[in-house]
């Protein structure tokens, strides 16, 4: 029998069914820049329940996965809106014990990622001495430096069944590209990635095998580490995208105003998200007039 | 010449900024929020460097050392204009915070919903951890800034709201118990009325100088704990013509840094006076 080379190029739709209720789930991106917002919405209505999402510093991917009661647990440094303000399904269901968040410091959640990258069973840290980041017990644990007697404490790794990451473009074997200027904050995402069993990139455009070729050092994730690619153009929206698009700061004080109360959260998510079959039918909701507003294509520099 | 409390503080904070020394300041938020996180400091750290720190480097998350007269300020905090902002290197957000836990950053420049007499800080939830009345946006950056900065300068709002006995989340860690931990702890607290700083034979916060026009008995009925207060406390240095020329003309032209116009979502600290 021939073999074929494994075509990873896979179906938004597809790339949700391969999450399962009850899955550790990996987010990449840091406030309101790149989240991989097509992949949260489908999550979302695909129903998934019970989802502990990991994450280093996180905002409308938290909060909306939250909002829909797709999450029993979630960890990160931070959990807001940035300019627009606080999350409100995030603050709401915290408040009424509808979630347990449990709180890193930056350093602490991408240590965690870090030794699960590298196969460690642990990060070393003293940013949790003397204050309250002890409060999660069962994931940290003091331990003495062996060489000196000094005390740290050890946290847990963080060991994802799954990552989901945004990035700019791929070729159809997986192989995950970076525009060279970016912003730095991401490349934990990388780490994000590698630290998980299973990955998926969504990406903003599909190139040849040739074009990777061409320029090997834009590559971040070697397809060998990369379980599946979805195309889906904006598919960080409402976040920006490095230099190919803007945070819409429209659309993300929406949010913000409709999810301030538990229906409003409601309609906005029947609106955008329950009544779209997939990511070009909530980008034809958001329109043409506001997408060209926001597109930096134009100051890519390559 | 007048000048706005904007002003007063950054000057003030600049005042206390060594040469040779590096200092970090986050990028995001918006409105108050930013004027204390990033918007004061970015300016106390141009005027230092043209004052008399001209080897003080910042570092704005992952943006270090950026040019920072008002030309190359970026019109947005925005990502795409923050990747095109003038700086003489890009850094991981990994690298970044590297430099703290070797020890080597100096100001770790912060702010949260509260903080108590030992300088502990909290920007995680109001009440109860577990089932709090208001929960935060979460630490952050900041017990890192707490754990390993060789100073940590806290922007503040002075109400009793904000500067509490006893913090509901330490979320960074004062002054009182630093055993193992490298960094210096937090050094000084300027908000809308006074500096202050930390006795080092208590390890509580005490009163430093009460800002021009406010007064002492302004500032114990603002504060909800009993602050230090030594026998002669001098006012806050005004800030001199020099300085609010070098705001108003090289570094802060249109506001971006002391009025937030840079997120997009404008704000004051001058009603809060």
């Amino acid at each position: 029998m021939k073999m074929e080379r494994i075509n990873k190029l896979i179906t938004l739709k597809q790339a949700g069914e391969m999450i399962s209720d009850g899955d550790k789930v990996a987010i990449a991106g840091s406030l309101i820049r790149r989240h991989p917002m097509a992949l949260v919405h489908e999550i979302v209505r695909q129903k998934k329940k019970n989802l502990t999402i990991l994450g280093w510093n996180n905002g409308i991917d938290f909060d909306m996965l939250i909002g829909a009661e797709c999450v029993k647990e979630a960890h990160s440094s931070y959990v807001g809106l940035s300019n627009v303000g606080l999350a409100p399904n995030f603050r709401r269901a915290v408040q009424e014990g509808k979630v347990r968040f449990v709180d890193h410091s930056e350093t602490c959640a991408i240590d965690k990622f870090r030794a699960g990258a590298t196969g460690a069973p642990y990060a070393l840290s003293k940013t949790p001495l003397h204050n309250d980041l002890q409060k999660n017990p069962e994931y940290q644990k003091e331990v003495t430096d062996p060489f000196t007697g000094e005390k740290w404490i050890a946290l847990e790794a963080f060991r994802p069944n799954i990552a989901i990451m945004h990035a700019h473009r791929a070729d159809i074997y997986g192989n995950v590209q970076l525009d060279p200027q970016r912003m730095m904050d991401n490349e934990t995402d990388i780490l994000i990635c590698k630290s998980a069993d299973k990955v998926i990139v969504t990406v903003e455009e599909i190139v040849e095998e040739e074009e990777i070729i061409r320029t090997p050092a834009q590559t971040v994730l070697s397809k060998f580490f990369v379980d599946a690619v979805v195309l889906a153009p904006y598919g960080a929206h409402p976040n920006s995208c490095d230099l190919r698009y803007d945070f819409d700061i429209q659309h993300s004080r929406l949010y913000r105003d409709m999810s301030l109360s538990q229906e409003g959260f409601i309609e906005y998510m029947d609106k955008y998200v329950y009544s779209s079959s997939n990511w070009e039918e909530y980008l034809e909701k958001i329109g043409k007039d506001r997408l060209d507003a926001i597109t930096r294509t134009d100051i890519i520099r390559r | 010449m007048k000048y706005t409390l904007e002003e007063l503080l950054a000057v003030e904070i600049s005042r206390h900024i060594k040469d040779g020394e590096m200092g970090f300041v986050g990028v995001g938020t918006g409105g108050e929020a930013f004027i204390r996180a990033v918007g004061i400091p970015a300016v106390a750290s141009r005027l230092a460097q043209l004052c008399h720190a001209p080897n003080y480097t910042i570092m704005f998350g992952p943006i270090l050392d950026p040019v920072l007269d008002a030309e190359s300020i970026p019109e947005t905090n925005f990502e795409p204009d923050l990747i095109r902002w003038p700086c003489r290197s890009q850094i991981t957000v990994e690298e970044a915070l590297c430099i703290f836990k070797r020890g080597k950053m100096g100001i770790g420049f912060a702010s949260g919903a509260q903080i108590d007499a030992y300088g502990n800080m909290n920007i995680v939830c109001v009440g109860e951890y577990k089932n709090p009345k208001v929960r935060l946006p979460g630490p952050l950056a900041q017990p890192d800034h707490a754990a390993h900065a060789k100073r940590v300068f806290a922007i503040q709002k002075h109400d009793c709201r904000t500067l509490v006995e006893k913090v509901d989340y330490i979320s960074a860690t004062g002054n009182q118990n630093r055993e193992g931990l490298a960094g210096g702890g937090i050094a000084f607290v300027f908000t809308d009325l006074a500096v202050m700083d930390f006795n080092p034979d208590t390890d509580r916060m005490r009163l430093r100088s009460i800002h021009p026009g406010k007064t002492l008995k302004q500032i114990i009925e603002n504060t909800g704990f009993e602050l230090e207060i030594p026998e002669k406390v001098p006012f806050t240095q005004p800030s001199d013509d020099r300085d609010l020329e070098l705001i108003r003309t090289r570094i802060d032209p249109s506001k971006k840094w002391l009025n937030a116009e840079i997120t997009k979502e404008p704000a004051t600290l001058e009603k809060n006076v």
